[in-house]
């Protein structure tokens, strides 16, 4: 060893091998996406070799909490084929039986993530439980002084997090396998180890590939190791990469004290968990706090700001468990978390256009043109005359039409009520998982149109979403389109079942 | 003449056609859809009551983004009423919203039968009298009724 450590704080040197991290070992090398299953109207759930070291194996299910099959979008029939996706013999044995931990859906996308929803980059991510476990648990931890000759470091096989302390003190975090946990790496990078590929979230209509310049989500961005029989899933800032190596650089914040080794990335991971579950019927319009969760998953008072070198305090009474409904933001993108418990409550697919089917069998007809209007399930280009628009400030519905418009403005005259407002196209909102509720969709965000319950659409105004670097703002979570006016939504007026 | 018709009068028309508004009766002309032959009935305790009124009400080629026109042909003795028939109506003016259709502008018409608003006139002498004399005025008004509006 050229470099022996020179201080170990964890009895000695442990016995761990460091042959394998996960179960599979060789397995399915690069990102074995494994799908099988009916996959529903654009949010199959896809699981890459998590870590490059199991079998990556898991289903595709239909989305929602395990009711009923989905109408099959046909989109979906040509996606599947990606080279890197296979049809595995393990995923086939799972079928609908498989333990579900729960779902990541990045806010800001109805349903898919254009221009093509698949592979490990969805709009949605599902975690199954392994066919064989790749979670890592820490091991030991002990200094040296050059990291890049470290024999865990240069083992490709070894899980391990090296804090640079100073150019010639490192400390190094060994992780070794842990038959009781999967884990699940999110970040920017299409790399292998990453299981779920998120990019930056462009807010407002979707339409085709709109690429943020600079993109502030890291490449190895998080993990979330889950319990495969308490099925309890914890969050971690950073992922492993390729060789199975997290650095934390000299100008990270980080911390040593007698009993841990911990740290935090440059952009950070920020969580919100809900103070009363989104889903319990007393549950709305509380909101919880902004945290940050650190390497080692201890949760920490807000920084500063983004990426300053100064760590929050730490929070003793909340942990890095995942509730249904706690918020991930990845600095760039924000993920939702929904148990496996909570969405056997939520709505699927189906219940929404059921209910967008109800409205749109009362006839909605536009006050100006007594010509009938259709919701439409997806936001479209052309101009139809079946088309709502809603008028903002007032919340009546109606087709389009010139009369009380004020030129080169989106400012029009109501004529119900002569309230003077802006006006949108109404589109449901069809993302199951964003719904706290069941029933009508009655409400639509300001300024987007994104239709939702009552409950639902007063819940998203109440929560505030980091925003860049710093700042928070709500925002439609159907779209990331930021909310405008207050109270950032409208109670929609139809003109309906008159004939 | 019909093919040019815009749905929405179409609409207006079989519905006014299906389900009549009480008191008032209006039936496009049979050369011509855009205008209407329309008769309201005096209302109950009104000066107008018993009588049976004409007016003629006509769809302008921007409607419904501008008002129908309208005018009594049957003479009336009301402070918002002229000697020709105009009618002072905020609704058929300024107030207009395409959001109104022939059914609410004949109830507003109605509606004004039944509360005449001398503060807002367009006949200035019946007005005066209105609200110098309102016994005198509704007598008159009464006689009108009786004189132009019973009978034909």
């Amino acid at each position: 060893m050229p470099d022996p450590p020179i201080v170990s704080d964890e009895g000695g040197n442990g016995s761990s091998s460091s042959s394998s991290a996960g179960g599979g070992g060789v397995g399915v090398g690069g990102g074995g996406v494994v799908v099988v299953g009916l996959c529903g109207g654009g949010v199959g759930g896809v699981e890459a070799g998590g870590g490059g070291a199991s079998m990556g194996s898991s289903v595709i299910e239909d989305s929602g909490g395990g009711i009923g099959g989905l109408t099959q979008s046909p989109r979906h029939h040509h996606s599947h084929h990606h080279s890197h996706h296979h049809h595995s013999r393990d995923g086939h044995h799972q079928g609908k039986s498989a333990v579900k931990y729960g779902e990541l859906i990045i806010l800001g996308y109805n349903g898919h993530l254009p221009p093509s929803d698949r592979g490990r980059r969805r709009s949605k991510f599902m975690l199954f439980r392994r066919q064989n476990f790749n979670g890592v648990k820490e091991d030991r931890r002990y200094t040296v002084r050059q990291p890049q000759n470290t024999q865990a470091i240069l083992n490709n096989q070894q899980h391990s997090i090296s804090y640079t302390m100073s150019r010639n003190q490192a400390v190094i975090v060994e992780y070794k396998p842990d038959p009781e946990t999967d884990m699940f790496q999110i970040g920017r990078s299409s790399e292998p180890p990453i299981d779920f590929v998120v990019m930056d979230t462009v807010p407002g209509e979707k339409h085709g590939e709109a690429k943020v310049s600079q993109s502030t989500i890291s490449r190895f961005a998080c993990r979330i190791i889950a319990h495969r029989t308490t099925r309890e899933a914890r969050i971690y800032a950073a992922g492993f990469d390729s060789s199975r190596n997290i650095f934390l650089g000299e100008k990270a914040t980080k911390w040593q004290n007698c009993d841990e080794m911990d740290g935090l990335t440059t952009n950070g991971i920020l969580i919100m968990h809900p103070i009363a579950n989104p889903m319990d019927e007393r549950g709305e319009g509380e909101v919880g706090l902004w945290r940050e969760v650190s390497v080692g998953g201890g949760v920490y008072v807000l920084r500063e700001s983004r990426s300053s070198a100064q760590r929050g305090m730490k929070v003793e009474d909340e942990d890095n468990r995942l509730q249904d409904g706690t918020l991930i933001d990845l600095c760039g993108a924000t993920l939702l978390w929904r148990s496996a418990e909570g969405l056997v409550k939520s709505p699927t697919k189906r219940h929404l256009e059921q209910m967008l089917d109800e409205l749109n069998a009362g006839r909605p007809q536009c006050p100006v043109g007594l010509n009938t209007l259709v919701i439409p399930r997806k936001e479209t280009l052309t101009a139809s005359e079946k088309q709502p628009l809603a008028y903002l400030n007032c919340g009546h519905v109606q087709g389009l039409h010139q009369w009380g418009h004020e030129k080169d403005s989106n400012v029009r005259t109501c004529p119900m009520c002569l309230m003077v407002g802006p006006v949108v196209k109404l589109c449901m909102g069809i993302e199951p998982a964003f719904y706290v509720d069941i029933g009508p969709p009655t409400f639509c965000f300001n300024p987007c149109g994104h239709m939702a319950t009552e409950k639902t659409v007063k819940y998203w105004a109440s929560v505030p979403i980091p925003h860049g670097t710093n700042g928070f703002q709500a925002a439609c979570p159907f779209c990331a389109t930021a909310l405008e006016g207050h109270p950032g939504y409208s109670r929609l007026i139809f003109q309906d079942n008159c004939d | 003449m019909a093919s040019g018709l815009p749905k929405r009068i179409i609409k207006e028309t079989q519905r006014l056609m299906a389900e009549p508004v009480p008191g008032i009766s209006a039936k496009p002309d049979e050369s011509n859809a855009r205008y209407f032959h329309v008769v309201v009935a005096g209302p109950e305790s009104s000066p107008f009551e018993g009588g049976v009124f004409k007016l003629e009400l006509f769809l302008p080629e921007e409607y419904p983004m501008s008002a129908p026109k309208v005018r009594f042909m049957t003479k009336i003795y009301h402070p918002n009423i002229d000697k020709l028939g105009r009618i002072c109506l905020d609704i058929l003016k300024d107030k207009w919203s395409p959001a109104l259709q022939i059914r609410t502008v004949l109830l507003s018409i109605q509606a004004l039968l039944s509360a005449p608003n001398p503060d807002d006139p367009l006949a200035n002498d019946v007005a005066e009298l209105w609200k110098v004399n309102e016994p005198e005025a509704i007598r008159i008004a009464r006689e009108w009724t009786r004189t132009y509006a019973m009978g034909n």
